[in-house]
């Protein structure tokens, strides 16, 4: 598994490192001062695992989330708990207080969700005012488009992101995620009931109740995948 | 003037206003007599040791913590007792000069009307007594509660070591242990000084400029650590302002301001400049830092710097001054001046 530290201060990086060679399964693939140089090395490297320290000059780590694409799972490292809440509602895989505690560190490695097998996206990180979350994708029962933006339904939240719905479809899978039409992509798992509706496209019922429209020709489509 | 010298001045004044006026109206009435005269001069001692004796038990049985209604007719029973034996001794010294042709002999009913005026007499003793102790006790009370305000406040505002920098010192200075063990050790004297000079304040102190400036210095010396390239220090303090008192952790704050708000937000870092110049009476003290303030964008960096205010104001009243702007384009100086002392 490819990881990418970053942190503003080369002590707390080379410790860290330090801290990661009792886990060969751990490999460094770079290590980022700051905000910028961790974006550049992100979408360079791809790597699998983020070790992130909040507070950094210039972009912090929430800002660099938000910049990522393809967000990888994520560990942060902090020095002081004021960011530790607002950490867990990101629903990052842990949090480690500096100076990071050895055992803390494997309990935080043994979360880790194997390699995920395409370049599929398989988290986001979302942001409303001052609250973030990294969503999984399962999560996500709906993404409607709202010009340049996306609205990302999960739980009873559903805040915007930063990337148009065109954008994030060529990097979703497709045998979960269904265009539903122009506007909306809904996910398959999340559906509890088809129907036929006035207009003689199909209308999709999701598990907590909203209703979906489909066009004539991706009800059709979404048919043949159900096949109904 | 001392509590007691006032108290035992006012019981004088009062007892003697009253036994004087009581002479010469009596002196008036029955002439110059020897007995009249003693009379009232014993009658001035016995009654201040009177009340002097009813205050000791007021004060032994704290009969002002709490006044009801008993206590009030608690306290002017004991006024009419303690005027019964002040009566019995005024007709006692009268019987003594003039035995059977007593001046109560004739018309005892005139003693009751002496035993009524001095009750009163000693019921406006024990309400003046009343009224001045518990003005005492309330503006000490608010003395007390008002020093407690502004300790509490200016300790608050002293601020604790900030958690964030402790603990990423730690961090340091544990991966140091490896890189370096001589500059781990002398990250950890200078972080233990810190740490003590932090958890010895007392609220309100001042301390020499020259015991800050050497914390300052520790506290730079483990940030110059953490920043690595990125902090560049320098200290231009002259030496006449080193004994001059400042209040403790003051310059701190302007520091870690400098660097939480300036040089942190600067990836390439940057310059800390430290003056201090005791100028005639008055010690200007400066922190300068790279970077800039944009007025309303940051509301955090006022945060710190609002408390620096407060505490000004709290310390001096108005005879301390503190700005902070721009110098040039890629500088910004926090400066604060504070009338010079020093302690004897």
């Amino acid at each position: 598994m490819r990881a990418l530290i970053v942190d503003d201060e080369r002590l707390a990086r080379a410790e860290l490192r330090r801290l990661l060679e009792p886990h060969p399964e751990i490999h460094i693939a770079g290590e980022a001062r700051n905000g910028e140089e961790a974006l550049r090395l992100a979408r360079e490297l791809a790597p699998d695992l983020l070790f992130l320290d909040i507070q950094m000059p210039g972009m912090n780590g929430f800002d660099l989330l938000e910049q990522l694409e393809d967000v990888p799972q994520t560990i942060f490292t902090t020095a002081y708990d004021e960011y530790a809440l607002k950490a867990f509602e990101v629903n990052a895989l842990d949090y480690l207080m500096k100076p990071i505690v050895p055992a803390r560190l494997e309990a935080a490695l043994a979360k880790l969700r194997p390699l995920r097998g395409s370049a599929r996206l398989d988290q986001v990180f979302v942001r409303d005012g001052d609250r973030c979350w990294i969503v999984r994708l399962p999560d996500i029962f709906l993404l409607e488009s709202e010009g340049n933006y996306t609205r990302v339904h999960f739980r009873d939240q559903r805040p915007l992101i930063r990337r148009s719905l065109n954008a994030l479809e060529t990097q979703l899978d497709p045998t979960l995620f269904f265009r539903a039409g122009r506007k909306q992509i809904v996910n398959l798992k999340w559906i509890e009931k088809v129907d036929l509706g006035p207009s003689g496209g199909l209308v999709v019922t999701l598990r907590g109740g909203r209703a979906v429209e489909m066009s004539r020709r991706q009800s059709a489509q979404l048919r043949e995948i159900l096949s109904l | 003037m001392k509590l007691s010298t006032k108290y035992w001045l006012l019981q004088a004044l009062g007892w003697g206003a009253y036994s004087i006026v009581g002479l010469f109206l009596t002196a008036h009435f029955v002439g110059w007599r020897s007995d009249v005269v003693i009379g009232y001069i014993l009658f001035f001692f016995y009654s201040i040791a009177f009340t002097d004796f009813l205050r000791r038990e007021i004060k032994r049985r704290r009969w002002l913590d709490d006044i009801s209604f008993a206590t009030i007719a608690k306290l002017f029973g004991i006024g009419a007792a303690l005027a019964a034996l002040q009566t019995f001794l005024i007709v006692g010294v009268n019987f003594l000069f003039l035995g059977r042709a007593t001046d109560y002999a004739a018309e005892p009913i005139t003693a009751v009307e002496t035993w009524w005026g001095i009750t009163w007499v000693n019921g406006t003793w024990i309400g003046l007594y009343s009224a001045i102790t518990r003005r005492r006790r309330q503006r000490e009370k608010e003395a007390r509660l008002e020093s407690a305000l502004r300790d509490a406040e200016l300790r608050a505002l002293e601020g604790q070591i900030n958690p964030h920098f402790l603990f990423n010192c730690l961090n340091s200075i544990r991966g140091l242990v490896v890189e370096d063990p001589k500059l781990a050790q002398d990250m950890i004297t200078r972080f233990a000084t810190l740490l003590r000079y932090n958890l010895n304040r007392d609220a309100g102190h001042t301390v020499p400029l020259s015991a800050e400036a050497e914390v300052v210095a520790d506290y730079l010396a483990l940030e110059q650590v953490r920043f690595d390239e990125r902090l560049r220090v320098r200290f231009d303090i002259d030496p006449k302002a080193e004994p001059i008192q400042v209040p403790p952790m003051l310059l701190q704050t302007l520091v870690e301001n400098a660097l939480k708000h300036g040089i942190g937000k600067l990836p390439a870092g940057g310059e800390i400049r430290i003056r201090a110049s005791a100028e005639p009476d008055m010690l200007v003290l400066s922190v300068e830092n790279t970077g800039q303030v944009n007025g309303a964008a940051s509301a955090d960096p006022q945060l710190g710097l609002n408390n620096v205010r407060e505490r000004l104001r709290l310390i001096y009243g108005g005879r301390a001054g503190f700005e902070l702007r721009n110098c040039d384009n890629n500088r910004v100086a926090a400066t604060v001046q504070i009338p010079a002392a020093v302690m004897a």
